[in-house]
């Protein structure tokens, strides 16, 4: 009964977040100077189709009413038009949502299971070579910005080596397979289209490295710490007192505990590979809502950029709630109190 | 040390003046510090950063090559003796440039945090103080909206919709800054303030600033200064990533996210265009990050 | 590990091996296929395929391939029939009458009428975008006299009517009809079909859109049924236009035998690379496109013609030509050397800094120059002409003007152009001739009708000039127009109102292996290439022969 009422408190509050931070933008974006329906129409359009625009826009009524306005349209899923792509931007964020997502969670899953791996394993090999490299590569791995590795990236194999690709999605010479979900290499698995599938895993590799690298780094710190941290405590000489076998502790007593720092710090970093995205999805020319909200950013298209920035607080209220969930599930102590976050 | 049931006097002082303690420990310190070799390694090339941007303007080879300068006959030579970085596209040394851009960084870095720090702390000591009233409430989910979104898409977000200069980015990345420091005092002032000299204070007649000030404020703050010396790294990326996408200092002035995507076009055959500010970019960060952990080392107890 | 470890570990792999070796074996399953013609080609982007919208160099090129229009542009810049087969004018010079080819299919199996041409005409005149201002000052209407038959009647007589017709493409009115949203700001129209034709096409021309994916690539796809018929053989069946210019991407692509053309936005250095690679050719056009350094003539320090006069004497043209954008050519007005109606007697500005003193010193803003710093705009994706924004600056700051140079991305300056105060002291901007003739560049640079968009940054709003230009427009006698033009010219000189750079050079890589690229053949044998944007792009009349194709080449797969 608590843990629904966690639930419960958790999700309200998201949600008022969420609104937060629409407001914040939405007055950003209407307080920069610039006629919309004009910009949206070019310079030479009649001014009577302007005016229509900007009545159809609301752009008359005082920011209060427009703000209103916006909401409804975006609850109802009309989100305007974009400047650039000329089409709607729910449509864009149809096409362009699923190939981030696909990206984040191939970065996700690299993060997780190298973060854990390695950083178990300089745990357990603590104070050995092991440890020591694992730990002078996470110095050197925390600090590489995710647009430097990806630019090396394509430096070397693009050029230098060229066994996997950097552009896109797809190579130019495979189409795409109908669309289900939108993450290419599930759509292709299901209609057990190989050839697609390879190809859409390959160019998978090198953004979700580049993205997932710091991130990688930064979770097997985390973790070593926090089963360098538990491996003192008193159970785990009980368990050894009893004959148990070291993996077994290590795996399954040890893990469980130390991956609450560990989790709550990979929510965050999932976070973080959303915002870093933007930049990898430039380089590698990733058709996906980051390069979307960059493009828009870049030519100021507010209209985009407002949504945009709903759609990743509404991402990231999302995967909030669901580590909240698996910490507590994890750590029994969270579900009985009122956590208040990190 | 912080065991409440000891009498109050004796932990108030030496609890409200750590300032005076660092330095009278300072010999414990240092030790606490150096014993991670690598944290004297940070120490060492933040210190080689911050002397090397100070003295920026006399120690480069070429200090006008930094503002308007072109010359084509020295295009794009790759590293020599006299270019240790060699030129860029348009015959600029790129020595010069990655040294004045790293002031740049670092001045950035400073200027950010000296905006958004204070106003964090005191928001989240005010929230922290007045726990469970509208105050805290207010203050608090304010922070969780700013929060709510990873800094490098709200600065984004922020810089873009203004004019491209330096200016702007340093205030789009402050406005995403303050609400880390706010959260990170909040959750220490909550738990100080339930301490018996905080009470005691109170009932002595101390006014609400002296609390908060000289009272609560003075043991929130190892954390604080450990995580400002790991900011200074994480803004300087975050400054990069602006100007990588052209949101920051502009050209001619240089910026080491701004040459590393001027530098990519010219890839792979003028590969000292791009890996210089790059690695410029890593070692500020390393040197920060390895920095700000001993920093922690030092000021914080119960440690590895 | 103990014994049965190691043999579950050894069974995990053995499975891992084969489902990887199964999966490979599938994937090369897919490459043994006949080869296919196509033509991949890199652009800039985003790419508007409604002809009513676009008007850019990726847009134009895609136009004639996915449209018709009346008529077709020749090298030499008169026009032939096209849809049109043949056409009367009045004596006054106000009504054009053509008469349609009969049985013209649209892409989707209807027929070309009359009333599809008239539709056309008011779609773009109504949106406004794009070509849309060629006819807007000048045409009154269009009427459908018969079903085959169909009649313009103009405000007042336009000279180069019949070569500005080319950039009026038919839709066909049926389905674009079909495909509108109700709720648009066109009234009845709703939003004129302009929601669908953003990844449709409603056209007739030789090739239709098989697939637009909107920020990637837009597929071509050949259309068996075009109306004029298919006698070239070797004609690519697909055409593919991808979104990007990234110097590296483009590289990669085409070393890996991915690319049979690429964009003309790279820079010299890149070219150079490019020519590098083994069977990759490297062709040089001039079409009369100039770049040009926009001065607002009305924003101070650059209202003041003194001052503007001092900028064009510190550039050094010469050193752009050589280093900068090898192959250009100088340029002494607003109309390059290369269309016809030029003024060829306009003396060239050269760097000269003593010169540009004296100039300065005459100026109001003498002496409080620092009060007066100056932007110097350049769109994302040219980056040599940052190059030349940095020599101005550096330049200029010899003689105490303060310089910033500001990227900004394409949509970002056409919106700060469309208001005088929002626009920048000084934009490189290059504006290819719309048709072949000068007039079309006077027009398009120094009417005030263009003032706002992206082809005048100068807000000239000369009254005087206004009129030269209409009057030389509607004349209809040739040799009389150019004099007129020569004249205009001139006096544009005089005002200095610009900073005429070069003309610049379009430069393109292509495998020359086994793509017949037929303006290159044209330059190459000394012949004229079409100058009409987007017409050297005309795919119909490629030769593509994949067999002849020498490693690295990537078959396409549609």
């Amino acid at each position: 009964m608590k843990f629904g009422s966690f639930l419960l408190k958790r999700l309200l509050l998201s949600i008022f977040v969420i609104f937060g931070l629409s407001i914040v933008i939405f007055i950003i974006a209407r307080v920069v100077p610039g006629d919309p329906a004009r910009m949206a129409l070019g310079p030479r359009a009649p001014e009577e189709v302007v005016q229509r625009l900007r009545q159809e826009m609301y752009l008359n009524k005082p920011l209060s009413e427009q703000y209103f306005y916006w909401i409804r349209g975006v609850l109802s899923g009309d989100f305007g038009r974009s400047l650039v792509t000329k089409r709607a931007v729910s449509e864009d964020i149809k096409e362009y949502l699923p190939a981030t997502v696909e990206l984040a969670i191939f970065a996700g899953i690299l993060m997780v299971f190298f973060g854990i791996l390695l950083g178990t394993l300089a745990a357990r090999y603590k104070d050995t070579w092991v440890d020591n490299l694992i730990r002078i590569l996470s110095y050197f791995g925390v600090a590489i910005p995710a647009f430097v590795a990806a630019i090396i990236f394509m430096l070397l194999f693009g050029y230098y080596w060229p066994i996997l690709p950097v552009l896109g999605r797809l190579s130019s010479g495979i189409s795409y397979p109908t669309r289900i979900t939108g993450l290419l290499t599930l759509d292709s698995l299901i209609q057990r289209n190989f050839v697609a599938f390879w190809d859409a895993f390959k160019h998978l590799i090198l953004p979700s490295v580049a993205l997932s690298l710091a991130h990688i780094f930064q979770d097997a710190r985390i973790n070593r710490s926090a089963m360098v941290d538990n491996m003192r405590k008193d159970f785990l000489s009980a368990e050894r007192g009893y004959g148990i076998p070291e993996r077994v502790i290590m795996f399954k007593y040890l893990l469980k505990p130390s991956l609450i720092p560990t989790v709550s710090m990979m929510g965050m970093e999932f976070a973080n590979i959303f915002a870093n995205a933007f930049l990898v999805e430039m380089i590698f020319n990733w058709p996906g809502l980051s390069r979307y909200g960059i493009n828009a950013m870049m030519s100021k298209d507010l209209v985009v950029i407002s949504t945009v920035f709903v759609v990743f607080g509404a991402i990231f209220m999302v995967m909030n709630i669901i580590v909240d969930i698996t910490l507590a599930f994890l750590d029994p102590r969270v579900r009985f109190s009122t956590s208040r976050g990190i | 040390m912080r065991n409440s049931n000891q009498p109050n006097n004796s932990i108030a002082i030496s609890l409200v003046r750590p300032k005076s303690i660092f330095w009278i420990n300072l010999g414990k310190n240092w030790y606490k510090f150096s014993r991670n070799k690598l944290s004297i390694v940070g120490l060492v090339i933040v210190a080689g950063m911050i002397i090397s941007a100070i003295l920026a303007p006399w120690i480069i080879p070429y200090p006008d090559h930094t503002g308007p300068f072109v010359d084509f006959e020295n295009a794009m030579q790759p590293p020599s003796l006299q270019n240790l970085f060699g030129t860029d596209y348009i015959g600029r040394d790129i020595f010069s440039r990655v040294i004045f851009a790293f002031r740049g960084a670092l001045i950035m870095a400073v200027v950010v945090l000296a905006i958004a720090v204070p106003p964090g702390i005191l928001l989240g000591l005010i929230a922290g103080y007045s726990q469970n009233t509208w105050i805290d409430t207010i203050i608090m989910r304010i922070t969780d909206v700013f929060l709510g979104v990873p800094p490098l898409m709200l600065a984004l977000a922020i810089a873009s919709v203004l004019e491209p200069n330096l200016m702007n980015s340093m205030i789009a990345i402050s406005l995403t800054w303050w609400a880390w420091y706010a959260r990170l005092v909040y959750g220490m002032a909550s738990s100080v303030r339930n301490e018996y000299f905080v009470i005691a204070a109170h009932l002595t007649g101390a006014s609400k600033f002296h609390i908060l000030l000289r009272e609560i404020l003075p043991n929130c703050l190892s954390p604080v200064f450990t995580k400002m010396a790991l900011d200074v790294g994480w803004v300087i990326l975050i400054g990069a990533s602006l100007s990588f996408v052209g949101l920051g200092e502009q050209p001619p002035t240089p910026a080491l996210g701004q040459m590393v995507s001027d530098g990519a076009i010219y890839m792979p055959n003028l590969w000292w265009v791009i890996v210089f500010p790059a690695l410029a970019i890593v070692l500020a960060i390393l040197g920060f990050n390895l920095l700000g952990d001993g920093i922690r080392d030092m000021l914080e107890i119960g440690r590895d | 590990m103990k014994a049965s470890n190691f043999v579950r570990f050894l069974r995990n792999g053995l499975f891992l091996v084969l489902v990887v070796s199964l999966v490979l074996i599938l994937s090369c399953a897919g490459y043994t296929q006949q080869e296919v013609k196509v033509i991949r080609q890199t652009n800039t982007w985003p790419c508007y395929i409604d002809p009513a919208v676009g008007g850019d160099f990726t847009a134009s090129v895609v136009y004639p391939n996915l449209y018709d229009s009346l008529v077709f542009p020749n090298p030499d810049g008169s026009v032939k029939p096209c849809l049109a087969k043949s056409w009367t004018v009045s004596g006054d010079g106000l009504a054009y009458t053509f008469e349609l080819v009969p049985g013209v299919k649209f892409h989707n199996g209807d027929e070309l009428t009359a009333d599809d041409v008239v539709f056309s005409l008011e779609r773009i005149m109504t949106i406004g975008e794009g070509y849309g201002y060629l006819f807007k000052g000048s045409v009154e209407e269009a009427k459908a006299l018969e079903k085959y038959k169909v009649q313009f009647t103009l405000k007042k007589t336009f000279g180069p009517f019949l070569g500005a017709l080319i950039r009026l493409y038919i839709l066909n009115k049926s389905q674009v009809m079909e495909n509108i949203q109700k709720k648009g700001p066109y009234g009845e129209f709703g939003d004129y079909g302009k929601g669908w034709l953003v990844s449709n096409d409603a056209g007739s021309g030789p090739y239709k859109v098989k697939e637009m994916k909107t920020m990637e690539y837009l597929l071509m796809e050949k259309f068996n049924d075009y109306w004029a018929g298919w006698e070239n053989k070797d004609a690519p069946q697909y055409v593919k236009q991808i979104g990007t210019i990234e110097a590296v991407t483009v590289r990669t692509l085409m070393s890996r035998g991915e690319l049979e053309i690429t964009d003309q936005r790279q820079t010299s250095e890149n070219f150079a690379a490019l020519d590098q690679l083994p069977n990759v050719e490297l062709v040089s056009f001039t079409n009369g496109e100039v770049l040009n350094m926009m001065l607002n003539n009305k924003k101070p320090p650059t209202d003041d013609i003194h001052f503007r006069k001092a900028l064009a004497y510190s550039i050094d043209y010469q050193q752009i030509i050589d280093k900068v954008f090898p192959g250009s050519k100088p340029v002494s007005g607003p109309v390059a050397f290369d269309t016809p109606g030029c003024n060829l007697n306009l003396k060239l500005y050269k760097l000269d800094l003593v010169k540009a003193e004296e100039e300065l010193k005459q100026s109001p803003y003498y002496g409080k120059l620092d009060q007066y710093p100056i932007d110097i705009i350049w769109p994302g994706g040219t980056k040599d002409r940052e190059k030349v924004a940095l020599m101005v600056q550096a330049n200029v700051a010899k003689l105490g003007i303060k310089v910033n140079v500001v990227k900004m991305t394409w949509p970002a300056i056409c919106d700060i152009v469309s208001k005088l105060e929002t626009t920048p002291h000084a934009v490189l901007i290059s504006i290819p001739p719309q048709y072949a003739e000068a007039g079309s560049m006077l027009m398009a640079r120094y009417h005030s009708s263009s003032c706002g968009t992206f082809f005048q940054g100068e807000w000239l709003q000369n009254p005087e000039i206004d009129a030269m230009i209409e009057d030389a427009i509607s004349t209809v006698d040739q040799k009389e127009r150019f004099q007129k033009y020569n004249v205009i010219q001139e006096k544009i000189a005089e005002l200095c109102p610009s900073i005429w750079i070069n003309e610049s050079a379009i430069k393109q890589a292509y495998r020359s292996d086994y793509v017949v690229f037929p303006a290159a053949e044209a330059i190459k044998q000394g012949k004229l290439h079409n100058p009409n944007t987007g017409y050297n792009f005309y795919f119909r009349d490629f030769k593509v022969n994949p067999e002849k194709a020498q490693p690295p080449y990537t078959p396409f797969k549609p």
